[in-house]
């Protein structure tokens, strides 16, 4: 355990833990977009954010399996609204109710191609 | 900036000097030489920050504000003496006159509807004072802190969030606030800063049990429901450790940036460099590293004593890239002072310590300017309505 716990997950000199939301803004009715302060560009489709959703109730806090089923998510979800939490993540109120996804903006960099 | 923006030439002040017609003083030849004013921390000329304001030329006198990111700016009077010498270089100049002024530079990523921001919208900045360890020193660092960025001008708030053993309501001698307005509880101040305690209510010997979901609801409380009014700096006394509870405080509120506190020793630093790694992990940037008990300065031979060895403080800040905020000594003085309820700082104007904490409350506030200066660009907070 006490390994695992000292490994550092951001390095100091990762120049990406600095790295923050410049501007957000719906790009269609289901891609969220987001330049980032290093000038760098997310596309993001609303239904994979859904699928991919981050929370406890979604992944398993143990074994880091998914729990949530692709088919279990509806094809129409759509987000209702989108707010910053913190200074490294924000969150997303879908429209099917669920809204306990904290998406850090590590793992949204991570999760769709970079233009 | 407009006049700003007209300057094309980046010149030294005394080329500066010469490409002005001789007898012809007028705001840009002015503003040019001010050019080679640099701020050390933000890297960039005084002009070009923006800091330069009222100037006023009269005949042969020249007048001017510099307006500083901070009250505690650590750096004030090199930049006065750097700007009375390369105006008092211009021909034509026998007088100039400069006023040193400060404004506290930050906002906190609130939204305003959120229930925090009645109790937080005018705070500019929040400071965590955190440590990996127990029994560091961190309080006694948050409460000197408070009281030195107070010093130096700095509207300051003090919240004791080690809601397990709260010290700072005996460390301050604060009483239980006594008016409410409205909803929010009215701090009450003492000596000129802000000071809430979870320690304020309740029994003082009286163990706090709580477990983990209601100690954030308490925190939440003293974020929420406290009229802290307009501050520069409220400064945030953190349970030590980096647990369940520190996780909650740094999701509850918007921290600008968080002050790690250790002594010198090896095994001090282990826990300093879990602190650094949670505060990372939880984007809270880190100020730097305060090392405390750094020596003891004998009373009968001046000698300094490094009781728990020396320089580890530099070497963990160094090797994470951190800067490193300055090291204070031990002193019997402080200890008492501390627990006679009376900020040391306060006390003890010419006290070796006392400008220990003053050197660490302008490192502390000159890295909360170069933050805002590099976060520039960045939102602070969003909201986005999804339309279909």
């Amino acid at each position: 355990m006490g390994k695992v716990m000292e490994k550092p997950v951001d390095k100091p000199d990762d120049n990406s833990a600095n790295i923050r939301v410049q501007q957000i803004e719906q790009i269609d009715t289901k891609t969220l977009g987001i330049t980032w302060t290093d000038g760098k560009k997310s596309s993001l489709d609303v239904v994979m954010l859904r699928r991919k959703c981050p929370c406890a109730a979604c992944i398993d806090e143990w074994t880091h399996e998914p729990r949530l089923k692709p088919q279990d998510v509806k094809d129409s979800v759509r987000p209702v609204k989108v707010e910053s939490v913190g200074l490294y993540a924000l969150t997303i109120h879908f429209n099917d109710g669920h809204r306990t996804g904290i998406y850090t903006f590590k793992y949204l960099r991570d999760l769709g191609p970079l233009s | 900036m407009g006049i700003i923006d007209r300057i094309t030439g980046h010149l030294s002040g005394k080329t500066g000097a010469g490409v002005a017609n001789a007898g012809s003083l007028d705001e840009q030849s002015v503003l040019t030489a001010l050019k080679a004013v640099q701020d050390p921390d933000l890297h960039k000329d005084i002009v070009t920050l923006g800091f330069v304001r009222n100037l006023e030329i009269s005949g042969n006198k020249v007048k001017f504000e510099v307006n500083l990111t901070t009250p505690a700016c650590p750096v004030k009077d090199k930049l006065k003496r750097e700007c009375e010498e390369v105006v008092l270089a211009l021909p034509g100049v026998s007088q100039v006159d400069v006023t040193m002024t400060a404004s506290t530079r930050g906002t906190l990523p609130i939204n305003t509807t959120s229930p925090a921001a009645a109790a937080l919208g005018q705070v500019k900045n929040i400071i965590a004072v955190a440590s990996g360890k127990g029994g560091v020193g961190k309080s006694t660092t948050a409460v000197n802190l408070a009281w030195s960025l107070a010093a130096s001008g700095s509207k300051v708030g003090l919240l004791d969030a080690d809601i397990y053993g709260p010290s700072l309501h005996l460390m301050t001698n604060v009483k239980e606030p006594a008016t409410a307005s409205e909803s929010l509880v009215q701090p009450p101040v003492v000596n000129g800063v802000k000071v809430m305690s979870v320690g304020m209510f309740g029994n003082a010997g009286k163990a706090t049990i709580m477990r983990g979901p209601m100690a954030a609801g308490v925190i939440k409380q003293f974020l929420t429901q406290v009229a802290w009014g307009e501050l520069d700096y409220l400064v945030i006394d953190y349970p030590p450790g980096t647990g369940d509870i520190q996780l909650t405080i740094s999701q509850t509120a918007p921290v600008t940036g968080a002050v790690i506190v250790t002594t010198p020793q090896e095994v001090a630093l282990i826990d300093v460099r879990k602190a650094i790694n949670m505060f990372q992990t939880l984007k809270v940037p880190v100020l730097g590293v305060v090392e405390t008990m750094s020596y003891f300065v004998c009373d009968g031979c001046e000698k300094k004593h490094h009781i728990f060895r020396s320089g580890g403080g530099s070497r963990v800040a160094a090797e994470s890239g951190l800067a490193f905020l300055g090291e204070v000594p031990m002193d019997p003085a402080l200890v008492k002072a501390s627990d006679e309820g009376t900020p040391f700082v306060s006390g003890h104007k010419d006290s070796p310590v006392t400008s220990a904490f003053a050197a660490v409350a302008g490192a502390v506030a000159a890295q909360v300017s170069i933050l805002h200066a590099e976060n520039q660009g960045a939102l602070q907070h969003f909201s986005l309505e999804w339309k279909n």
